[in-house]
């Protein structure tokens, strides 16, 4: 469907429900909500409220937790101040206690703030938050009500309290409130993304379809709508595109956009809540956020590792390669066994080539964490690139022992085998893994090109290898890999004409993804079939693993 | 037709009798003026507290034990307990640095009571357990997490498995009263971090033989120990996250008292979280049994049984791998039952603060839709961490109903000078008989108003007087025993769903665990109910079926489908005592 008949969709159902056109308007969103008075309740109405027991705070989170409380206390005990300023003062502080996860302590405090200023919508809407976070649901929707009673056009309330509706399993209510954010913000996501989890939840499946492929026309990395429109698609027996749709699904939620809550979020000021909001600025690539964020936190703890580790992969990730090395140096100056750093320039380094010193950094993460399985895998790659195959056996077999989903280890394996001229060893890895790893396409394309290319005639089979690369083709998309696997298979079955053909598509799909450097190595494979000769390498020796995708 | 049924109330004395007096009919509101569940654990001599050997380093593994186990380890009818207990954690460290020293029977180990329950003239009952531990030679003494049951050998008694933080055992039972630890039996070591929370005895090629599935949860040891902070920048335990997963291992039974690990021809070994929650079922009702796996933090798995000693994991397509919302949740506990009534087994799996329990309703093909809010569980479960959890009818009206056992893993930055304060209170859900539910806390007894650290929980009918009982296994704390006063004011069947006598001596095979019992109503309807000793959390359940017949004093027909693929019928099956029907005896 397209994306107009959506906005069709949206408009007709939101102007049945508010224009009465189904015969019976449905009550405003509010309606359930007593109407507030909106009036200043007395000071000494209000609730009495206390700094907690701060013991086991950082020492930067007790000291600005105690500020503001003397903050508070001064305008309490000051006669001139406004009640405004009052329920400033109370609100903040509350703010503060609950991004401190003093959850219990700032509900007091949020409701005197909320008492003396009612028609500020800041104080409810934290603390409907704050229920939220307690799973207090019905609280917390009686709260987004109060403050949307005050705003009644604010997105983020809209999308929250329909959010609040639907784990309260009332859809009905829900759906108005989610058709308001979406009539308000129509270039937002959020409104319809709510819109689709109030059609499932009815089992309105075609509905539910429009409106999440709406959001993901909206939003493209919301990753976490694929999930929600595969359960769509199952409801509506499309199976294949549920499939399809449940490959690309992942943990980026959608999320109206919320100042309060991003005020909530950097409100604390310590070491713990800097490396929270970096790693959070890191998940969402805004690397410049994220180094402002980690150089904060390490101002606040120089001597914590993790802090300024996580400052060099920001740099890093920013192209800042020269400060990266250098925040990285000083970890491990401070902390000579941190083995994530340790194992990150390993990583720099081996990109540069230098493999000597990238084996030393991955064999001091190891040596420190022993069940570090990435470290283990990158130490055995590296020793196998380096013509060191035989040292990278047990560190591949380790990495595969600790973690078994990783297809990598046991076709990294293989790889060395192949190395250490055991082909018939390698063949056999490769042909277990085969079913253990179904889905992971390098595995299937290392086999073919074995069988295809070994330099021992026992172990090639090019009729079994044009079988495979032919089942692999109607698996998955061309790609420079599959390709280059294709023409050696038809090389080895003496179809010379059709492996140039093949090889040539495969450059040029490579060229395509601007990777010429693929493009010019595969160049010498193109020449061998052109002159009607075999190729009898496989791989080149230093081809890095990846069960994920085209490597060799 | 020839009827094979034992009653076990005809063969035994009166001490043993099973069956509870005739009573009238009645809802829970009639009984408004008596607790619904009132715990007796202290009073009849269950005085167990787990030490979680705490010290104030945070290691994890303080915060995620113990199960407990109901077995009749000594075939006399009645259910005997397992307690599962911790050691000190750290290395070097002595018991007498716990921060919250040892409560319970010293020494520290994983404790089997047994039943002595008296049934009076009156038909009134006493409880009384008695710690065998020692007689039994049940040596248990690694760091405990949690315990299966199931009759691996065939000889009509129940052996123990017993999940650790570190190598695991296998008990086997000699059917005297002594257990052997025969853990050798499963091969070869586990890796030295190792370790397992959940595990479940199935026969999944239906062999007749009972297999072994064992959830591993996170490589870990106290040695590599991560430290985590709250954002106040108090200390706190760490998410599973922080940890790398383990691969599960499922072990075929290879009949001679060894098993072998048969995860990668199984299909299985590449696919996997950290699991703490394990429920088997017939997921697809093709008659096969199927595994479910609760993992925390990362997607579930749904193996459905692919009738050739392989699975295939359908947990996402199929709706049960990530709740609702689209993103993996830390699932915890699970059990499987037919809660809707249609015949087939749906799903509850518990989880962390603010995600909500979920609630997957089977469309009888193994195809779910997550309905927690649909049916009232969403709401009330956010705002707790649950753990153990069950479907059990404790009104006996014919409607599962829910218990969920509960406590954080976070600590309360608000209460910085207690030692251990993820406590939270359990909860209690009543079916309304339309597919929706109604939290009833708070109406169910002062124990439920009682704030701990709940882990594993048991269900079972520990009196033998037709209701459902709940043992509740808390981290650092003492077990608490909810008898069921209820339920029992319905009628009831009971049934024992077993394999022919191997032996004379032995009153009956063993629990067909997986075995169907459908109960055949006036109205037409039929109640599906399993035998099964899995599900909760770190926990074995009383295999026998109960179910709640409601008014109806009818005697029901009962049609079994075995774990072997037979169905047989039992017609006119007593009510309101236990019965044993064995395969192959129609």
């Amino acid at each position: 469907m397209s994306r107009g008949a959506v906005c069709l969709i949206v408009g007709c159902v939101y102007a049945a429900l508010t224009c009465g056109c189904t015969g019976k308007p449905a009550p405003p969103a509010h309606v359930a909500v007593q109407q507030s008075t909106r009036q200043p309740v007395s000071r000494s109405a209000l609730q009495p409220v206390a700094l907690p027991d701060l013991s086991d705070a950082a020492t930067t989170v007790a000291a600005q937790l105690r500020d503001q409380y003397a903050a508070l206390t001064a305008k309490i005990n000051d006669p001139a101040t406004t009640g405004t300023d009052l329920a400033t003062a109370y609100g903040e502080m509350g703010k503060l206690l609950m991004a401190a996860e003093y959850r219990d302590a700032a509900e007091p405090y949020l409701l005197d703030a909320q008492a003396l200023a009612p028609d500020q919508p800041r104080w409810p809407y934290f603390l409907a938050h704050l229920y939220r976070l307690r799973g207090e649901t019905t609280k917390s929707a009686a709260s987004f009500e109060r403050a949307l009673e005050i705003k009644p056009d604010d997105g983020a309330t809209l999308v929250w309290l329909g959010n609040a509706f639907l784990d309260l399993g009332r859809p009905d209510a829900a759906e108005p409130l989610f058709m308001k954010a979406q009539s308000l913000q129509p270039r937002a996501a959020a409104g319809v993304f709510g819109l689709g989890r109030t059609a499932l939840a009815r089992r309105d499946y075609r509905r539910a379809v429009a409106y999440f492929e709406q959001t993901i026309s909206l939003e493209p990395q919301a990753s976490i709508v694929h999930y929600r429109l595969a359960m769509a698609y199952r409801g509506l027996d499309r199976l294949e595109d549920a499939d399809t749709q449940l490959r690309q699904k992942g943990d980026r939620d959608v999320s109206p956009a919320d100042p309060l809550l991003d005020e909530l979020a950097g409100a604390v000021h310590s070491e713990f809540a800097y490396e929270h909001l970096g790693v959070e600025a890191l998940n969402r690539r805004d690397f410049p956020a994220a180094v402002a964020l980690f150089r904060r936190g390490v101002e606040l703890a120089p001597n914590d590792p993790s802090m300024r580790h996580r400052l060099g992969m920001a740099l890093a990730l920013s192209g800042n390669g020269p400060a990266a090395a250098a925040e990285f140096q000083e970890v491990l100056r401070r902390r000579p066994n941190f083995a994530s750093t340790h194992y990150t320039l390993g990583l720099l380094i081996a990109a540069n080539g230098r493999y000597g010193e990238a084996i030393e950094q991955f064999k001091a993460a190891v040596r420190s964490n022993p069940s570090y399985v990435e470290a283990r895998l990158q130490l055995a790659e590296t020793l196998r690139r380096s013509g060191r195959a035989r040292d990278s056996l047990p560190h591949y077999e380790q990495a595969a022992t600790l973690d078994p989903r990783l297809a990598d280890a046991p076709l990294g394996y293989a790889m060395a085998l192949v190395s250490l001229t055991r082909y018939a060893d390698a063949r056999d890895r490769l042909s277990e893994s085969l079913a253990r790893y179904a889905g992971r396409p390098a595995i299937a394309h290392a086999l073919i090109r074995l069988l295809a290319a070994a330099p021992d005639n026992r172990i090639r089979d090019g009729s079994r290898a044009v079988a495979m690369a032919e089942a692999q083709l109607a698996q998955e998309p061309p790609n420079p890999d599959l390709g280059e696997a294709m023409a050696m298979a038809m090389a080895e079955t003496g179809r010379y004409d059709e492996a140039v053909v093949w090889q040539q598509q495969a450059m040029a799909i490579a060229e395509r993804a601007g990777r010429v450097d693929v493009s010019k190595r595969m160049a010498e494979n193109l020449a061998l079939f052109q002159h009607h000769q075999p190729c009898r390498k496989p791989w080149r020796d230093d081809a890095p693993v990846s069960a994920d995708g085209p490597s060799f | 037709m020839m009827l094979a049924l034992v009653s076990l109330a005809g063969c035994r004395n009166s001490r043993r009798d099973t069956g509870p007096p005739a009573v009238s009919s009645v809802s829970p509101q009639h009984h408004a003026q008596e607790e619904w569940f009132t715990d007796h654990a202290a009073d009849a001599g269950l005085n167990f507290a787990h030490f979680n050997g705490m010290s104030g380093e945070l290691y994890y593994s303080e915060i995620m034990a113990p199960g407990v186990a109901l077995l009749d380890y000594d075939n006399d009818g009645d259910l005997d307990v397992f307690l599962v207990q911790g050691q000190m954690l750290g290395p070097g460290k002595h018991a007498s640095q716990a921060l919250l020293p040892p409560q319970g029977p010293l020494p520290l180990e994983g404790r089997l009571y047994r039943n002595d329950l008296e049934v009076h003239s009156d038909s009134t009952r006493t409880l009384r357990f008695t710690d065998v531990t020692e007689a039994s030679r049940i040596q248990a003494r690694d760091y405990g997490m949690g315990v299966a049951t199931g009759d691996f050998n065939n000889d009509g008694c129940t052996d123990l498995f017993l999940t650790n933080l570190g190598p695991n055992q296998l008990l086997r039972n000699n059917c005297d009263g002594t257990f052997a630890d025969v853990s050798e039996g499963l091969g070869k070591a586990p890796a030295a971090s190792s370790w397992s929370v959940s595990a479940a005895f199935l026969d999944f090629d239906r062999d007749g033989w009972l297999d072994l599935f064992v959830g591993h949860y996170v490589h870990y040891s106290v040695d590599a120990n991560i430290r985590c902070f709250l954002q106040s920048g108090g200390p706190n335990y760490c998410p599973p996250q922080v940890y790398r997963a383990q691969p599960s291992t499922l072990y075929h039974n290879n009949r001679d008292g060894s098993f072998t690990d048969v995860t990668a021809a199984a299909g299985m070994a590449t696919d996997f979280g950290p699991t703490l929650g394990v429920s088997t079922a017939d997921f697809n009702g093709d008659g096969w049994i199927d595994i479910y796996v609760a993992n925390d933090g990362q997607p579930n798995q749904l193996w459905i049984n692919q009738r050739d000693a392989t699975f295939k994991n359908t947990g996402l397509l199929s709706g049960t791998a990530i709740g609702g919302e689209g993103k993996a949740k830390s699932s915890m506990g699970v059990d499987a039952g037919d809660f809707d009534n249609d015949g087939d087994e749906d799903l509850i799996v518990t989880t962390l603060t603010g995600q909500g329990s979920d609630v997957y309703v089977n469309n009888g093909a193994g195809v779910f839709e997550e309905q927690s809010a649909r049916t009232g569980i969403r709401a009330p479960s956010l705002p707790y961490t649950g753990f153990g959890v069950g479907w059990l009818d404790f009104d006996n009206d014919g409607w599962l109903d829910l218990l969920t056992v509960n406590g954080t893993v976070s600590r309360d930055p608000q209460r910085p000078k207690e030692l251990f304060s993820l406590q939270q209170r359990k909860q209690l859900f009543r079916s309304l008989g339309n597919a929706r539910f109604e939290d009833v806390t708070g109406q169910a007894g002062a124990v439920f108003q009682r704030s701990e650290v709940g882990r594993g929980a048991a269900f079972g009918d520990l009196d033998n007087d037709g209701d459902t009982d709940v043992i509740v296994a808390n981290d650092a704390g003492p077990v608490r025993l909810l008898i069921n006063n209820l339920g029992n004011h319905n009628h009831w069947v009971g049934l024992r769903l077993a394999s022919p006598a191997a032996r004379p001596s032995i009153r009956s095979g063993r629990d067909l665990i997986g075995a169907r019992a459908g109960i055949a109503r006036r109205d037409g309807s039929t109640l599906w109910r399993r035998a099964r000793s899995d599900g909760s959390y770190a926990s074995a359940n009383d295999p026998r079926v109960l179910v709640g017949l409601g008014h109806s004093a009818q005697a029901p027909t009962v049609k079994v489908i075995w774990p072997s693929g037979r169905i047989e019928e039992f017609a006119n099956v007593a009510i309101d005592r236990y019965t044993t029907l064995h395969e192959g005896s129609r």
